[in-house]
């Protein structure tokens, strides 16, 4: 038995010495979030392409952080409540299920999110009248705090995901589309 | 309690009193200067491309970047610099973080250096900065 944990313990080490070089790895799944967060306008006007996103990112309650017209960027943040229903009765019913048992359990959950969107224009390389549009939303969540008997759980966990819902990207890319008059073409 | 217990707890006790005495630390002799193992990351750091045009080659990071799940926090197009980031994921808890600057290196040519962090430590790896060049280079000759 102790060996086994021995064992395990050695070979995690393993996975963990292996791993960091998957950072700059391409996956195949990487080409598929490719095409859902890019869009292609027939336009050559970056700044235009640019300001509009903008104005978008602002309608959808974006505060803009950071731009930088020579590299066509845009980074954009929004703070958003967390709280989800399903959560709060899964808290509630372990609550009851350890009462029954005579111990104290508050589960903590999602209190606080910040969703991030990074927008980059690039011209097309096959076509210099156009210009490729792709923009990339993720949300980094905090949890509130909790209890386990005596052991009072910390607030503040962070835990972050990116959002590769096709819907988010299809409704910001429709709404640039509508505002520089532009078809949004899929690549 | 007996001696033993009470002499060690004294000892202690004293060494805790003492390291108030210490003084702040020094800041340490080779803060600034290069090492070898510096020297020879900084060649695994580093690759030329055959583009004399800068920007074409920090957008072309910057879409690599993307394609391989970065998030891009800054960038200074004049400066050639990138500074993005990203959670490691793959069930390895972390992030990764890098700062890339492109500058011109002659007529014809670009320079790309690049500095990786995981957990504010330096990678060291080459494998691993190999892996962003290849990144790099297919942004750079099979645009998307």
């Amino acid at each position: 038995m102790g060996l086994t944990l021995l064992g395990g313990l050695l070979f995690s080490g393993c996975v963990q010495m292996a791993k960091p070089e998957s950072f700059f790895e391409m996956t195949p799944e990487m080409a598929q979030h490719r095409a859902l967060q890019t869009r292609m306008f027939e336009t050559s006007n970056e700044k235009e392409l640019l300001s509009a996103s903008a104005a978008v990112l602002q309608d959808l309650g974006f505060q803009i952080e950071e731009s930088a017209v020579g590299v066509g960027m845009l980074r954009a943040a929004k703070e958003r409540s967390a709280r989800e229903a399903g959560q709060e009765i899964m808290q509630g019913f372990l609550l009851i299920l350890f009462a029954i048992t005579g111990k104290a359990y508050i589960m903590p959950v999602d209190l606080h999110q910040q969703i991030n969107a990074t927008l980059v224009t690039r011209r097309s390389e096959t076509d210099s009248s156009r210009f490729l549009v792709r923009i990339l939303f993720h949300r980094s969540i905090w949890k509130g705090d909790g209890n386990a008997g005596d052991q009072a759980i910390p607030p503040g966990q962070q835990r972050m995901e990116m959002i590769h819902d096709a819907k988010i990207y299809q409704q910001f890319f429709a709404k640039l589309s509508k505002s520089v008059f532009l078809e949004a073409h899929q690549i | 309690m007996n001696v033993n217990a009470r002499t060690g707890l004294f000892v202690l006790g004293l060494a805790f009193l003492l390291q108030a005495c210490a003084g702040p630390q020094k800041v340490p002799k080779n803060l600034l200067s290069l090492t070898d193992s510096q020297m020879k990351i900084r060649s695994f750091q580093t690759r030329t491309f055959d583009f004399s045009d800068q920007n074409k080659v920090l957008r072309g990071v910057v879409a690599a970047l993307q394609d391989l799940g970065f998030i891009i926090e800054r960038a200074n197009a004049p400066m050639g610099l990138i500074t993005a980031g990203k959670f490691a994921g793959g069930g390895l808890s972390g992030f990764v973080e890098l700062t890339v600057t492109v500058r011109k290196k002659g007529e014809q040519r670009t320079e790309v250096r690049v500095n990786a962090l995981f957990n504010t430590r330096p990678i060291e790896d080459p494998k691993i900065y190999q892996n962003f060049f290849i990144a790099v280079q297919r942004s750079l000759f099979i645009p998307g």
